[in-house]
């Protein structure tokens, strides 16, 4: 007799695969830092340092492959929590995170930590308000849960339907990253590495669903942490000979100081509710590192940190992994896990773009024109940085120095004259965490439009269950490219209205489906519908529309569309039925966090019935063979 | 030992209240703890810790640092009302 995947052990050698990972991806670097000694040029480490960790994951995601449903959709149920909040992690921060954080706080200092508090917040959220009460429900996509919930084909339709744009925003806009980076050090074009990363991803997916996504996603999630923690600790071991940049580079911020107010960096005043978040391209840096609020004010900071929150709580890709831990309690704690992993990456930010706003403003703006330093040829070479003496001064000043956002972190290595292998480390680290997102967004997305939207509907027609997901990866991720390769997004901006997409959609009725007794499915499905629209209406309008004179923001649409999707969602629960005796059942069943998850009850009963159903005809069979026998005869 | 019996009331109506008691404490105290230093700013920045601003250091990692400790903490607490649920439901089962 088979036994299901989720009442096998986890596998006990877990712990020393990912150690072979991390050995590999150390010695990878070692050896090419000495032939990088011995000669090796730019092209080879960069094809060397990027391909064969690709090759890595594609290696475990073929080892993970597998056939059956528990084990695609939900990786068996039996993911070990500490590698859930890796991938929890991954997801949450993402390339765009990874990049566009910490350019961000390189341009905008104190205004920027918002973003790191937002993640934080909404990861702790979405561990006390929803994940435990999905594990216990147990289904395998987050439409799927609130079409058990609540009994309705409707809904739960309705549900894939909307996870739509926050899931494929965030699906385009990790690939974009991961194809940005590809394209800067591969001798390769934008669209042909678009396309290379959606046909690596959807290999990823197709392989082995959830599983493979997970094992894959554990991996590239050791590479980003190790390339990151390995990069920053030697910067900070040479810039201050201590080892924990965390604590130490409070002791720049005088320097820092000094080397901004050479430059000419004044403080500045912010605009109400502009939300003036730095853009993708080659910009200055204006604003004082430590002034507090000089882009984003007050009113600014705390809504963007409030629509981060409450976006990542209700992200459909990150509850979608709140089935693959064994039980409620194992799911808590990859939530715990997966907030202190991005806690951790939250409070190195600040330290990366002191140490790479220090080293620039003191080398560049403070030095004359004429003995700027080496690294500058570099990183103008790749566009990075631009510099031009526009008032003819014989210095530069901060308005003559330009640097794009998301390349901030790339910029780090060079500036302080590592080897070239460091910052092809950073550059691996930041791919990897961008094809994790991006292969669970895939993941997500898929699984849902041929679960909840396809098979619904397709009935006793519909393709087998695997077939199914396999074409939507497919379909997703052509769609995905070609998507990118014609229009031209802001993976910050599109990230940001994703964020608010699941804020304003999910989070309210995900809130009312879990904690409030009344609710019933139009109350549920009136708060989805009206968070949708206002979101919607701001993606299509918002420039048009203004507040106190500045154009509307995603964060402030998002806050404003969960809170009247959450008014709705209340005012249509008290105006309609109450909920029915299955409903109320199903609620307490899923508060309760002892026994099997209600989605595995089900499965389970449907199986004994349909091996009670053949055991019965197999019964009548043989008392009636005789009777067709004697009437032949 | 025989198990201790339940003083008052349905084990599962107590673990609902005292699950959503926690919910709700923790997720107050994590907002004004998130406010606190975007509200009074000025104030925390003229004390420094670390050779940080205090807001500053609240913000990029004393909050931090403390929504990690919190989040470990919630899942200890929860474990334990949920644990208590299990006992009484057993004892009320016997």
């Amino acid at each position: 007799m088979t036994v299901p995947s989720r009442l096998r052990s986890p596998n006990p050698h877990l712990g020393a695969y990912y150690g072979i990972v991390t050995s590999a991806l150390v010695s990878l670097v070692i050896i090419l830092a000495m032939l990088e000694q011995l000669g090796w040029g730019r092209a080879a480490l960069a094809r060397s340092m990027i391909l064969v960790p690709l090759g890595l994951y594609l290696f475990i995601a073929f080892g993970a492959r597998t056939y059956l449903p528990e084990d695609f959709f939900v990786s068996g149920r039996r993911v070990p929590s500490v590698y859930n909040g890796f991938v929890l992690a991954a997801i949450t921060v993402g390339g765009v995170g990874f990049l566009g954080y910490t350019g961000t706080a390189f341009f905008l200092g104190f205004d920027a930590l918002a973003i790191g508090l937002g993640w934080a917040v909404g990861m702790l959220a979405a561990g006390i308000l929803f994940v435990p009460y999905l594990r216990k429900a147990g289904a395998y996509t987050l439409p799927s849960f609130l079409g058990h919930r609540f009994r309705s084909r409707l809904l739960r339709a309705a549900a894939s339907a909307l996870q739509l744009p926050p899931t494929a925003l965030l699906l385009a806009v990790e690939i974009k990253i991961a194809a940005l980076i590809a394209a800067l050090f591969l001798p390769v074009s934008f669209a042909v590495a678009v396309v290379g990363v959606a046909a690596f991803i959807a290999a990823i997916a197709i392989l082995g669903g959830m599983r493979s996504v997970t094992w894959a996603g554990s991996a590239e999630f050791l590479v980003g942490a190790i390339g990151l923690v390995v990069v920053v600790t030697i910067v900070s071991i040479l810039l201050t000979s201590l080892p924990a940049p965390q604590l130490v580079y409070g002791g720049m911020f005088a320097d820092l100081n000094k080397a901004e107010v050479t430059a000419g960096v004044v403080p500045l005043q912010p605009e109400a509710l502009a939300m003036a978040l730095p853009g993708p391209g080659l910009q200055p840096a204006l604003k004082p590192f430590l002034q507090p609020f000089g882009i984003l004010g007050p009113t600014d900071f705390f809504l963007l940190f409030l629509s981060l929150a409450l976006g990542i709580a209700a992200l459909p890709s990150l509850l979608a992994r709140s089935s693959v831990n064994a039980h409620v309690e194992a799911q808590r704690h990859s939530t715990g896990w997966a907030l202190l992993f991005v806690a951790a990456f939250a409070m190195t930010v600040p330290a990366i773009a002191t140490f790479v706003k220090l080293i620039i403003f003191r080398e560049i703006a403070v030095t004359p024109v004429s003995s700027l330093p080496a690294w500058l040829t570099g990183l103008s070479d790749m566009r990075i940085l631009q510099i031009a003496d526009a008032n003819g001064d014989g210095a530069i000043g901060a308005a003559e120095l330009w640097i794009k956002r998301d390349f901030v972190l790339f910029a780090l290595p060079q500036v302080t004259g590592l080897p070239y292998v460091l910052t092809m480390l950073m550059a691996t680290s930041a791919l990897a965490i961008a094809l994790a997102a991006s292969a669970s967004h895939l993941f997500t997305l898929s699984a849902s439009l041929a679960e909840d939207l396809y098979r619904t509907f397709a009935g006793r027609q519909a393709l087998p269950r695997l077939i199914a997901v396999w074409a939507a990866i497919a379909a997703a991720a052509i769609a995905a490219a070609v998507f990118l390769v014609i229009a031209e997004i802001d993976p910050l901006q599109a990230a940001l209205t994703a964020f608010g997409y699941a804020a304003a959609t999910f989070f309210p009725s995900l809130l009312l489906a879990i904690w409030w007794r009344r609710v019933n499915k139009w109350s549920v499905l009136a708060a989805m519908a009206t968070g949708f629209l206002v979101m919607t209406a701001y993606a299509i309008f918002g420039g048009m529309i203004e507040i106190f004179g500045a154009p509307l923001s995603a964060p402030l649409a998002s806050l404003a569309g969960a809170l009247l999707a959450l008014i709705t969602g209340i005012t249509v629960g008290y105006f309609t039925h109450a909920p029915s005796q299955a409903e109320a059942e199903y609620r307490e069943a899923m508060r309760n966090p002892e026994g099997e998850s209600i989605y595995d009850r089900a499965q389970m009963r449907a199986a004994a019935a349909a091996s009670a159903a053949a055991a019965a005809s197999s019964q009548q069979q043989p008392a009636a063979e005789p009777s067709t026998a004697e009437s032949s005869t | 030992m025989a198990p201790e019996i339940p003083d008052d009331g349905d084990p599962v109506h107590r673990h609902q209240i005292q699950t959503l008691i926690l919910a709700v404490g923790i997720l107050l105290v994590t907002l004004v703890a998130a406010i606190l230093p975007v509200a009074a700013f000025s104030w925390f920045n003229r004390f420094g810790f670390l050779q940080f601003p205090l807001a500053f250091y609240l913000l990029a990692q004393g909050f931090l640092f403390f929504i990690v400790v919190i989040a470990f903490w919630f899942i200890r607490v929860q474990e334990r009302i949920d644990l208590a649920r299990a006992e009484s439901e057993e004892w009320v089962g016997r």
